[in-house]
């Protein structure tokens, strides 16, 4: 299942049940995994969970607060009918493609506990020659859970349940140099996080920081979590840990290719939702040359993160964004590179033994 | 859910669960004669890749009742291999394209690898109103190039992973239960039987390549055999919403039972009073012209064999997420069992072979 090069957690983490809005299986896996390596933490009215670690001379002047986040949430969808024949409608929760939704496994989860459902796809011989290459429409697409009726279906979900992809989790490629599961975004930063807080929390850096690590919510819906932890941290300099789409496959558009897998975590420069800070790029640079560490520029403006709602929040926050290169985001198959993984966590931890107060 | 229907949900993962794409279904043999032979007299494989196993009654004269189950699942293979680790595929069988992106496969080459197809994500979609082409998708191995030209070379199957989960109401939902789960419920039905109650010989014929042609590997395997009358038994379209309803069988309700010009009408009566006797859950269905399954081949091969087609419901086919009811695969192995201890069926057909006049 995973071999000595990723985290357990990363493993756990990715398998876990957290679509946007609904994070608490994952918020309490790393609460019990945070809960004895920082000083201080919380879990705020939004729902992140908020971990402090002091460094330096607690009583000095002029301390800067740093905040370094991952999202704790996942795509997935939400019921919205239950219908007489007992299969559900839905509606996606996050930018999904229905070409990546139709046919596959989902899991339900509630307060009722989980199920399996499965988003229906017809049989190719009851589809028209001509219509088999038009993507299905959500509103054409149910949800089987087996149920007989909209009785017994009622007896497990209802409206506003959540579901999220069923996928396994697995390494493949030569020598497990690479990870397949759904939710590497984010999972992956907040395994980063868990794992750098470890180091950390052992062998504080020198500067005099009040070192923030949050674990958010609802970024995959861009009502982000992240700006009202901002707002209650009011952070000097906030980095983001993320995952990002790429294109770096043979049939893509080349100018669309956004980052290299195996190349080291991708730096942002601008992205839909924010223009980063230079010298934070710069310092992230050096840092990864000087411990060798690799380390990339993103190279196409698309997406946005959390950094979005950071950098506007209080009177302004320079904003850092570190991404695992990830191919097929948002998808229940996203593959990511153990090394690249591996090379954020190292990343980070080189930047917060850097920066100074 | 019961014994038996916890048996068969055993039986029907364990098979289905076996790699046999279309063409590939010799590679099948030890692991198919490891969980199947011990029930049988007779084990073979013949040229085509029907996998044959056959139970004797004893009795002198028996006649000889086939059950036939096609035992190839729709799949892809290799057909190119490019830069990066990835692999050009073509289909074997009909694949629908809408659920083939992301979807998790292994590549049986010279190791057993596993891949992804690739997908594209919403952030770098080009605004494209059409799914892409099989020609354009590609399997992301993780493999350099070079070690893919090794351990798997054009030609090299590839199978969707096997990945079972349960549902409500008995359900179950996974890869290729079009046929495998009508072979394991049949394997399971005829091992069960005391032969002493059988009044014929019983032949399970596992057949090759229905997916790629109708006309394929089965009609070999009735050749050789020459069965006296026989049941095929395949999956059968489920009703589903926006689909017709003379076209589909419901789930919970049983097998299906066709009338059509291509199977034995007195045989497929005498299957629908079977049902009843028996109390067995059943539809009666009709497919005119064709029953899209292997029963026309079957009925048409050396000097004809009268023939009755069973369906079993099943959602989703084609996809890696096929769902039958176990309740109706429950109604096949009852159903299966009482056609092959039918003494009636059998006395039927050996007194209207007495009876054909011998040019």
């Amino acid at each position: 299942m995973y071999n000595e090069k990723i985290s357990p957690e990363l493993y756990e983490l990715c398998n876990l049940f957290g679509p946007s809005g609904y994070e608490g299986e994952v918020a309490d896996y790393i609460e019990d995994k945070i809960k004895n390596i920082c000083d201080n933490y919380t879990k705020d009215r939004m729902g992140n969970l908020i971990c402090l670690i002091r460094a330096g001379d607690e009583n000095a002047e002029g301390r800067q607060r740093i905040m370094v986040s991952a999202h704790m949430d996942e795509v997935g969808v939400m019921i919205t009918e239950i219908c007489d024949d007992g299969l559900l409608r839905f509606d996606t929760v996050g930018g999904i493609n229905v070409s990546v939704l139709e046919g596959r496994k989902l899991t339900l989860s509630s307060e009722k506990g989980k199920l399996c459902g499965l988003v229906m796809s017809k049989a190719i011989h009851h589809i028209d020659r001509k219509d088999r290459d038009k993507p299905n429409k959500i509103e054409k697409l149910y949800i089987d859970i087996g149920a007989k009726n909209a009785e017994e279906a009622s007896t497990r979900v209802s409206i506003g349940d959540f579901g999220a992809f069923d996928s396994e989790f697995y390494l493949f490629g030569e020598d497990g140099a690479f990870v397949k599961a759904k939710a590497i975004d984010d999972r992956a930063g907040c395994a980063n996080i868990i794992e750098v807080m470890r180091s950390i929390y052992a062998n504080r850096p020198e500067a005099n920081l009040d070192l923030y690590f949050c674990f958010t919510v609802r970024e995959e819906t861009g009502l982000s979590g992240a700006k009202v932890a901002a707002n209650e941290i009011r952070p000097h300099i906030a980095i983001v840990l993320e995952s990002t789409a790429i294109a770096d496959i043979p049939t893509a558009d080349p100018s669309k290719k956004v980052a290299d897998v195996g190349k080291g975590g991708a730096l942002s420069v601008a992205d839909r939702s924010t223009i980063y800070d230079k010298e934070l790029i710069e310092l992230a640079l050096a840092s990864g040359k000087e411990e060798n560490i690799p380390v990339q520029l993103k190279r196409y403006v698309s997406g946005g993160n959390d950094a979005g709602h950071i950098h506007k929040s209080g009177s302004g926050v320079r904003c850092l964004a570190i991404s695992v290169p990830t191919r097929y985001l948002h998808s229940p198959a996203c593959v990511a590179s153990v090394e690249d993984i591996n090379s954020v966590r190292r990343l980070l931890e080189a930047l917060l033994y850097r920066i100074t107060d | 859910m019961n014994q038996i229907q916890q048996i068969l949900k055993d039986r029907i993962i364990k098979l289905c669960s076996v790699m046999s794409v279309s063409g590939f279904e010799k590679r099948a043999k030890d692991t198919l004669y490891e969980k199947l032979g011990g029930d049988f007299d007779e084990i073979k494989t013949d040229p085509v890749g029907n996998h044959i196993f056959i139970k004797r009654c004893g009795k002198e004269n028996a006649p000889l009742c086939l059950v036939d189950a096609h035992f190839d699942e729709v799949g892809m293979m290799v057909t190119d291999i490019l830069d990066g680790g990835f692999l050009k595929f073509t289909q074997i069988g009909g694949l629908s394209l809408s659920v083939l992106q992301a979807a998790d496969v292994i590549i049986y080459g010279r190791q057993t690898l596993r891949g992804v197809i690739i997908s594209t994500p919403p952030h770098l979609r080009d605004g494209s109103d059409k799914l892409a082409a099989i020609e354009d998708l590609l399997i992301d191995t993780g493999y350099s190039k070079e070690a893919l030209e090794e351990i798997t070379p054009v030609g090299t199957p590839v199978g969707f992973a096997p990945v079972y989960r349960e549902m409500l109401s008995g359900t179950l939902v996974g890869k290729s239960f079009d046929n495998k789960a009508c072979g394991a419920v049949c394997a399971e039905a005829i091992a069960s039987i005391d032969r002493s109650d059988l009044p014929c010989d019983v032949a399970l014929m596992l057949s090759s390549f229905e997916e790629t042609s109708r006309l394929g590997g089965v009609s070999s395997g009735v050749y050789s055999l020459e069965p006296d009358y026989a049941v095929v038994t395949d999956v059968n379209l489920a009703r589903v919403p926006d689909t017709k309803k003379y076209e589909t069988v419901p789930l919970f309700e049983g097998i299906s039972i066709a009338f059509s010009t291509a199977t034995d009408r007195a045989l497929t009566l005498a299957s629908e009073k079977l049902c009843k006797e028996k109390d067995i859950p059943h539809t009666m269905t009709a497919a005119p012209s064709s029953t899209g399954t292997n029963s026309p081949t079957v009925n048409l091969t050396g000097r004809g064999v009268p023939v009755v087609d069973i369906g079993l419901p099943l959602k989703n086919m084609h996809t890696y997420n096929e769902t039958v009811s176990l309740d109706d695969a429950e109604s096949l192995y009852r159903f299966i069992r009482e056609f092959v201890m039918s003494k009636e069926i059998a006395e039927f057909f050996k007194k209207r072979e007495e009876d054909i006049f011998n040019v």
